[in-house]
């Protein structure tokens, strides 16, 4: 408890002093207030409750009152603090008033700075929402999975959703890239990092995706985590991908990986602009990829019925399920060589 | 599980086939009881063909065709082979042949949903060429060039104003609804392939004149000549006997039947390779709309696909007995007398080889002096609709591309001099 005050008071001495750069280094700031904060607990512990003797109560009191000083105070700006003021007082209920000063903090003490703080709680006002405590436990658990400091720090103020997604969740997610898709751990962490949507998506979404551009495309781990395949919708990955196989630009690797022809890689696939994917990897007009798109969203949703129709049949018979499991791996591979002809 | 249902259906089918034969004999309420499953009542021959096995074959036809289609029109059309390849492996664009028989009055409807009729709205594309007219005419700079396009354009093909295809728009992938029959049980259009219309209006068939359809099942072609009612007699035939029973269910639910009597229509079996021996010197126009490797089908369906291994042969020959089947068209056509030929295959060597086979044969074998004509103001009018193969040495060709899904269809028209 008084390790937070003081915490705080120290912020707002750094903050106050420091003229030039809001941003308090990292490491140094973090020994400074371990350090710190175990200097003034274990010294004169009566002498630093006496002078916060007003302060306790506060502490005691679950409601600090949020204001536009104590705000102001953590180093915000006139027009910032008014701006956080205001979606506190918006967000649904006193909730995020109660504990929006302690997560404030919890962001301070990650390294990011004011503006990006309040940019942070601007794109993603749910945070408001978020205790104290389930903040620390997250940002834990994202070091714990490989994040390094000034990554996680990005990755934050790039995408503070991912803030809001539990421990569990995470952790799945995780697990799932290592156990069904074989990524190495430093690749799962890559790929959080590159691309953190990716815990918000659905598991059995995300496999399928996986799987069409490991088998279908005959892309590796390797190159799917280079160049950022998680950033990417589905249908995106789908849609270019279909239009080279039927212009012949593409072609799925035989059992022994070789094709006739050298595939474009996932780069000049995915990390490209429309145009310059039309022009120099698909050489085809714009008008062409457009109707493209309707045909092949109109094929999909086709086949999705169609595979819904046979789903139904299907359970109604026991024993087709023995033959799903054991065909598993070839049985995700067939049935995307079984989609539509190259 | 699947396969054993279909093994138990077929052995009891025989059984099955007799009770419902027997149950025709006898009194119209037990008839309703025993035949439950119409299944029974069709001939196995005519149901849906399924794939029996459990597992896929490891080269399809459709994979066959595709690496066959690859290694040939790679070369052939070279840049634009991958838009024509996609727009092959995707689905195609059909066309309504609006049926004048029927009563219905659907072209108001469909023009709505934003369908026009290609072959009657061709503002857009009369427009640029009427502006150089104009213009050659005001600048009276008489280049040689701007002569010619003159002459080209001032050669309007006469085209048959009854025969209306209506078409959704450029790069527009709605699709039509099934037609739906009118109080006379006729139906108010015909869904087909946009392109397939093209050969029939080439062919220009002129009032009274006298057409033989030497290939002509399933009937979309002969159902378009039918749309112009100019007609005065039609010999129709197809070598196989089902597809001329196919054909005749079409004619008989779009056109009535005072129009179907023997002294306007004749339909037969007959091989149409010995028409020259049968009626030589005797139509004004004659269809030629050979079989050929169909490759939009080849390259969808595995289903009675010719690129089957089992069909090799039969697909190999396939250049031979088109030679043969234009001959006798040739030889049916009476001196002055027009042949259109076509097919819906990109191959050189079933289009123009062919055709240029036929040319010397004719003139060596049978003494028929022949003339290819151009096409070229038919392409010019549509060029809007279709996309045209550039630069063919002989004939016309509608290639596939994604915003104008129509054809292959290949054509050329012969006019015989003696």
């Amino acid at each position: 408890m008084c390790t937070r005050v003081a915490v705080r008071q120290i912020l707002r001495w750094g903050v106050r002093n420091a003229t030039s750069s809001v941003f308090i280094p990292l490491q140094f700031e973090r020994c400074y207030l371990q350090s710190l904060s175990r200097l003034l607990c274990s010294s004169a512990h009566q002498s630093t409750l006496r002078p916060n003797h007003e302060a306790s109560p506060v502490t005691t009191k679950p409601v600090p009152e949020l204001s536009l000083s104590s705000l102001i105070d953590m180093g915000f700006t006139d027009t910032q603090a008014e701006q956080i003021f205001e979606s506190v007082s918006s967000v649904r209920g006193g909730s995020a008033a109660k504990h929006i000063l302690s997560t404030l903090t919890v962001l301070f003490v990650l390294g990011l700075n004011p503006s990006s703080v309040q940019k942070l709680l601007e794109k993603c006002p749910e945070l408001y929402t978020v205790k104290e405590a389930q903040l620390q436990q997250r940002i834990s658990n994202l070091r714990k999975l490989g994040l390094v400091e000034g990554s996680l720090q990005r990755m934050v103020a790039h995408y503070p959703k991912i803030l809001t997604v539990p421990v569990k969740t995470v952790k799945n997610v995780v697990t799932f890239l290592k156990e069904r898709c074989l990524f190495t751990s430093q690749q799962a962490s890559d790929i959080l990092r590159d691309s953190p949507a990716v815990v918000l998506e659905n598991l059995d979404q995300l496999e399928y995706k996986f799987q069409y551009v490991y088998f279908r495309m005959g892309v590796k781990q390797t190159e799917m985590v280079k160049f950022r395949l998680f950033r990417f919708p589905l249908d995106e990955v789908r849609c270019r991908h279909i239009f080279l196989e039927r212009r012949g630009f593409y072609q799925t690797p035989d059992k022994k990986g070789q094709t006739t022809i050298v595939n474009p890689k996932l780069d000049s696939i995915l990390n490209t602009d429309l145009d310059t994917f039309l022009t120099h990897v698909a050489q085809a007009t714009a008008e062409e990829y457009d109707v493209f798109q309707k045909l092949l969203a109109r094929e999909w949703k086709e086949e999705e019925l169609q595979q819904g129709k046979i789903e139904a049949d299907d359970d109604d018979e026991d024993d087709d399920d023995d033959d799903d499991n054991d065909n598993e791996q070839t049985g995700g591979k067939r049935g995307y060589e079984k989609r539509r002809k190259k | 599980m699947r396969n054993r249902c279909l093994t138990a259906g077929a052995k009891s089918d025989r059984k099955n086939l007799t009770h419902g034969k027997m149950a025709l004999f006898m009194d119209t309420r037990l008839i309703l009881r025993k035949v439950t499953d119409l299944r029974c009542l069709t001939p196995r021959r005519y149901r849906v063909k399924e794939k029996w096995a459990a597992t896929h074959a490891k080269h399809p036809p459709t994979r066959l065709a595709l690496h066959h289609f690859d290694a040939t029109y790679s070369v052939q059309l070279g840049k634009l082979w991958p838009s024509v390849r996609v727009a092959m492996l995707s689905e195609r664009k059909y066309g309504a042949l609006l049926n004048n028989f029927c009563h219905d009055a659907v072209l108001v409807d469909l023009q709505a949903k934003g369908c026009r009729d290609f072959i009657t709205n061709r503002e857009e594309d009369a427009k640029p060429s009427l502006e150089q007219n104009s213009e050659a005419e005001a600048q009276e700079e008489c280049t040689d060039v701007s002569l010619k396009k003159s002459d080209v354009d001032g050669q309007e093909i006469n085209l048959s104003p009854n025969i209306k295809c209506l078409v959704f728009p450029r790069g527009d992938v709605t699709r039509f609804k099934p037609a739906k029959p009118d109080a006379y049980g006729l139906l108010s259009y015909y869904l087909m392939d946009a392109a397939s219309v093209l050969p029939c209006l080439a062919l220009d068939v002129q009032e009274g004149h006298n057409v033989l359809d030497l290939c002509a099942a399933p009937g979309g072609k002969t159902l378009s000549l039918l749309q112009s009612q100019a007609i005065r007699f039609l010999c129709v035939n197809d070598t196989s006997v089902s597809r001329t029973m196919r054909l005749r269910k079409v004619l008989h639910s779009y056109v009535p039947k005072q129009f179907l009597t023997d002294e306007k229509l004749r339909i037969t079996s007959f091989d149409g390779t010995k028409w020259g021996d049968i009626e030589r010197n005797t139509f004004d126009r004659v269809l030629v709309d050979v079989p050929c490797t169909t490759d939009r089908h080849s390259l969808m369906e595995d289903d009675n696909n010719i690129f089957n291994k089992i069909r090799v042969g039969e697909r190999r020959r396939l250049p031979q007995l088109q030679l043969e089947l234009l001959l006798a068209g040739i030889e049916a056509a009476c001196p002055g007398g027009e042949i259109l030929y076509s097919t819906c295959t990109l191959s050189q060597n079933q289009n123009q080889g062919v055709v240029e086979q036929a040319i010397c044969l004719a003139r060596e074998n049978h003494g028929i002096q022949l003339e290819a004509v151009s096409l070229r103001p038919l392409t010019q009018m549509f060029r809007n609709t279709f996309h045209f193969a550039p630069d063919l040495h002989l004939g016309e060709m509608v290639i596939p591309h994604l915003a104008a899904n129509f054809g292959p269809i290949y054509m050329c028209k012969l006019k015989r001099l003696t």
